[in-house]
């Protein structure tokens, strides 16, 4: 597992929005996320970072205090230690109240054509 | 309930959820508990759901009659993935364990003849081999490149890449999921339960199973060796028709994963 040092999301809404601020969960503690743009409003785009530093056992986007909100896209940029930059994108997922979701992905591994 | 039974269950904190304790308590003093100002609220637990990652099909490269063979070594780098444009055992999937158990099926035997190749697994369009030696010895740069060339060789030779006795020794899907859950039920499960663990069955496909690990499994940090010597042989033993074995548990899930 890689040193984390810093990420960026950006997350497209769909139908249903919520409001800010925006916050996400490294290993089970819950920050807002920082030098943010954009709204979370229906069909509004969002991003938003955070300068890490340190281990990411688990990186999750918190859902709304209540309501539904739905995401239907979000893609994020990890920047990790010993690791060029990587970028991830996930597909449509709804939040709400009693969820989270994870938004961690370790660096792809190294391919080549044999 | 007489006053000494109340006060007796009281400072054995035997009870200290019950009502009538609680009653008690207050009746005996006459005030309510006092409010804790530093006592913090429970954090809520929400569930962690996962999302579809979304790969990009440029990634993927445009259709070719090319044989093309992309190598991933793993992290550990004890074993190294071949991603092949076309299929090799198509809906199905086969360990081979050992040269002689590649005997008959030309694609396997072609892996096989290269040195220090350990096992071969096979499932749809990819080949995830293990080597033998020391962890990082021989080089996965070097190896990859022969193991590529071997399966290539075989392909462009236009045969049978598998042995028929291995394709007729498949049965349905069904009797897969019987014959593994049987496992899951009368062994594996009692086995994890004393670390209050639970395995479940989560998809077969053709003979491949995915299971999750679940209860004190699901992060613990020897989850890989339960799967890999526990859980694996429980199924290749009982099962011996049954190919790729894959975990879906995320580890890292939860409050304290590593702790449980």
């Amino acid at each position: 597992m890689p040193k984390l040092n810093r990420f960026r999301i950006e997350i497209e809404t769909g139908e249903r929005g919520t409001d800010l601020p925006v916050h996400f969960t490294i290993n089970n503690h819950k920050l807002p996320l920082e030098d943010t743009q954009g709204g979370v409003g229906p069909t509004e785009t969002f991003s938003g970072g955070f300068e890490i530093r340190s281990f990411a056992h688990s990186l999750t986007l918190v859902g709304p205090e209540s309501g539904q909100w739905d995401i239907r896209k979000m893609k994020v940029d990890y920047d990790c230690e010993h690791t060029p930059p990587y970028s991830v994108v996930f597909d449509a997922v709804t939040l709400d109240d009693m969820t989270e979701v994870n938004i961690w992905r370790d660096p792809p591994l190294p391919t080549w054509d044999v | 309930m007489s006053v000494l039974k109340k006060l007796s269950k009281m400072f054995s904190g035997s009870d200290s959820k019950n009502p009538e304790a609680k009653e008690a308590m207050s009746e005996d003093t006459g005030s309510p508990e006092p409010a804790n100002p530093f006592k913090e609220e429970p954090p809520v637990q929400r569930r962690v759901i996962q999302a579809q990652v979304i790969v990009d099909q440029a990634e993927e490269g445009a259709p070719t009659d090319q044989i093309l063979i992309k190598a991933e070594p793993s992290r550990d780098n004890e074993q190294c993935k071949f991603m092949v444009n076309r299929p090799l055992f198509e809906g199905y999937s086969w360990l081979f364990s050992n040269f002689e158990e590649a005997a008959g099926s030309p694609l396997a035997e072609s892996v096989f003849s290269v040195d220090s190749v350990e096992t071969l697994l096979l499932h749809d369009s990819t080949a995830v081999v293990t080597k033998t030696g020391a962890k990082g010895l021989p080089d996965w740069e070097s190896l990859a490149k022969e193991v590529g060339s071997a399966i290539r060789k075989t392909l462009q030779a236009e045969t049978e890449l598998i042995s028929q006795e291995i394709v007729k020794k498949i049965p349905s899907e069904e009797v897969v999921r019987e014959e593994i859950q049987k496992v899951i039920d009368t062994e594996v499960n009692p086995g994890v339960a004393g670390h209050g663990g639970r395995i479940t069955l989560t998809a077969i496909a053709g003979n491949s199973v995915t299971i999750e690990m679940g209860g004190g499994c699901q992060g613990c940090s020897a989850a890989d060796l339960t799967l890999k010597q526990g859980i694996h042989n429980s199924f290749r033993k009982a099962v011996p028709y049954v190919g790729a074995i894959y975990d879906e548990t995320d580890h890292a899930a939860g409050l304290n994963p590593y702790y449980r």
